[in-house]
């Protein structure tokens, strides 16, 4: 566990980054977490994957699967890791505020 | 210390880091890798090493909490003591205590298990490594510190060795350096099986000291017995995947895709990795083409625990393992099928069928069978219609530890691939001397900390040299798709991880995925095309 603070964001964070605490999750937290993901700039497109994951993660308490993520958001797998290097589970996962994945994903 | 300088005895002393492995050192890999350098393995964060011991060899899985004093220490020391002797009594262990014994008492020290090794040979042979570096800790302990006599023996026979904090901290973390693939106890002349020393090493943290990696604790077997799943899927959450699989599976081969569940009375529940709904819902898909083109009886559970076959107990810990595949056997008691068959999961299958015959009893002995059976009969007794030049392409395959060596499971899945796949070969060595992925005994699912650049580099180092060297120079050529298939959602994690990291794709051209998947790709009545070769990259 340790504390990841950025201009006026300060929460708690797993050892990769992830929220410790996901529903304290707001947009301002949602930029800070960005920077750790390599993307300065949250642009539309970026916020249409994070809110979809948001939502889903909300209402089911884990992360839809990527190939229903793909077809939902229209976004094909390239262009998901061009938004997010880091990919779907470990970049727009972490911005969207969700916990780390568990299990043999 | 150096590699060769490390003896036994010194797992006792009060260094930092017993071991620093050199990835220089690491022995190359083949065609077309010969140069591939391998970047030094990364440290560990100045706020975890305050917090986890870094004392054996600097690589973080398991997290071993550092005791903030002497008295903690020896509080420790002496918890592990009585877990050492409820590891001998038969009143406490009620699963392993006869080949546990065996194993401690019948070595010879021959050494034979150290070439058969994957992380030895694989690590440059460095000695902390070797098998039995790690058995010889705990026959030493048991032999001085628990049998009538043992402290004045101990001073004779020259197999001393000193009860410290520093050496159960380091044997814990030793614990977790074995994939438990098994392939030492295997070629072990007098039977003993370091793999189970290994994993008893782990019980003993784990029942007795609360010390187990978080993935198979908490985020496993704890979350799986909380919310359904070790990867948190909910009776909610599945109901949602699973109508998006049957719609996307339906799309994709345009044959019918249902997955019926909870219908009492059928004659088959199939129980998957719930890892395969998130990750591979192809493998989904698939299972449910065959089975429904095949015309079975068949259904899935979406009782609580009922929907994931995953049973990380046997790895660590028999009590979680014992509630985690009792709620699989009340599952299908209660839908009172006639047989369970386990999907494309290795640990899955010897949870279920070889380590259950203790607890599947009475009303609950119901018989359990391995998918690649199921499969066998279907494709070669003519119940689907394939043609195997629709898998006219490189293919080859992956024997999960647990389906074969340890269950002698071989021919089944290979009966199956000889028919649909005209460019099958076989690995080398392969069957029941097989390989293990690198990812066995959960490591596959330990994402964090340097240890996936471990798991890459050394446990899975020989895999991918088998894998490359399955073949020819000319097939490498990234022209060429090629495909290895890999019937356990473990394994699967692992290989995947490995391509990546050696960016197999762009220099190769090889795809991995199950059995099932090049099942459907060759059903002449599916739409073409079900393996997509694109489709991860």
């Amino acid at each position: 566990m340790a504390t990841f603070t950025l201009g006026e964001v300060s929460i708690e964070v797993d050892e990769d980054g992830f929220m410790l605490e996901p529903e304290e999750w707001n947009e301002d937290i949602a930029k800070a977490l960005a920077t750790t993901e390599a993307v300065d700039i949250l642009t539309e497109e970026h916020w249409k994957l994070v809110h979809y994951l948001r939502d889903y993660y909300l209402k089911f308490g884990i992360a839809p699967m990527i190939r229903k993520l793909c077809k939902e958001t229209g976004f094909p797998l390239k262009k998901v890791y061009e938004l997010f290097p880091s990919g779907p589970a470990k970049g727009a996962c972490k911005v969207a505020g969700l916990a780390k994945p568990t299990g043999c994903v | 210390m150096s590699n060769q300088d490390i003896k036994v005895k010194d797992i006792s002393r009060k260094t930092d880091q017993l071991f620093t492995l050199d990835t220089k050192e690491l022995p190359k890999l083949p065609y077309p890798y010969e140069d591939w350098e391998e970047p030094p393995i990364g440290d560990i964060s100045e706020t975890k090493q305050a917090k986890y011991e870094t004392n054996l060899d600097g690589i973080m899985n398991v997290q071993v909490p550092i005791p903030k004093t002497d008295a903690e220490k020896e509080q420790l020391v002496a918890k592990f003591l009585v877990g050492l002797r409820k590891l001998l009594s038969k009143d406490s262990n009620w699963t392993f205590l006869q080949p546990l014994m065996l194993s401690l008492d019948n070595c010879v020290k021959c050494n034979t298990c150290s070439d058969a090794c994957p992380i030895f040979e694989a690590s440059g042979r460095a000695e902390i490594y070797r098998p039995l570096f790690r058995s010889d800790i705990l026959r030493r302990l048991v032999n001085k510190y628990i049998r009538p006599g043992g402290k004045l023996t101990a001073k004779f026979t020259g197999a001393d060795i000193d009860l410290n904090w520093e050496t159960i901290s380091r044997l814990a973390q030793l614990a977790y350096r074995c994939t438990l693939c098994r392939r030492c106890a295997q070629t072990c002349p007098m039977g003993c099986d370091n793999g189970l020393l290994s994993r008893e090493i782990r019980k003993l943290f784990s029942q007795e000291m609360g010390i187990a990696p978080s993935e198979l604790h908490e985020d496993g077997t704890i979350k799986q017995l909380t919310t359904g799943s070790s990867t948190g899927i909910t009776p909610l959450a599945l109901a949602d995947l699973m109508e998006f699989t049957e719609e996307d599976g339906e799309e994709r081969t345009g044959m019918p895709c249902k997955i019926p569940f909870d219908k009492s009375g059928a004659d088959i529940l199939l129980i998957h990795n719930a890892g395969e709904f998130l990750s591979w819902p192809e493998n989904i898909q698939a299972f449910a083409v065959i089975f429904e083109a095949a015309g079975l009886s068949w259904t899935l559970s979406s009782d609580f625990v009922g929907y994931d076959s995953v049973n990380y107990g046997l790895f660590y810990d028999d009590t979680q393992y014992a509630r985690v595949t009792l709620k699989h056997a009340e599952t299908a008691r209660k839908l009172g099928v006639k047989k369970v068959v386990l999907g494309e999961c290795g640990h899955a299958h010897k949870a279920a069928m070889a380590i259950g015959d203790r607890i599947w009893l009475g009303e609950a002995n119901i018989p359990r069978e391995s998918c690649m059976v199921t499969l066998e009969d279907i494709v070669l007794n003519g119940k689907i219609k394939v043609d195997p030049e629709r898998n006219y392409f490189p293919v080859t395959v992956h024997d999960p530890c647990n389906i074969t060596r340890s269950m002698g499971i071989i021919e089944p899945q290979r009966r199956v691939l000889r028919k649909i796949c005209p460019q099958f070969r076989e690995m080398t060595p392969h069957g029941v001397h097989n390989y293990c992925c690198g990812g066995g005994s959960g490591f596959a699912i330990m994402q964090s900390n340097n240890f996936p650049s471990w798991r890459s580099m050394v446990s899975g180092r020989k895999k991918m040299a088998q894998i490359l060297n399955a073949f020819t120079r000319e097939e490498l050529d990234p022209k060429v798709n090629k495909y290895v298939c890999a019937p356990c959602s473990n394994c699967k994690g692992q290989i995947r991880d490995l391509f990546n990291y050696y960016d197999i794709w762009e220099r190769c051209h090889i795809q991995y995925s199950g059995l099932v998947e090049l099942i459907v790709n060759c059903m002449t009545d599916a739409k073409e095309g079900f393996i997509d070769w694109e489709e991860f990259h």
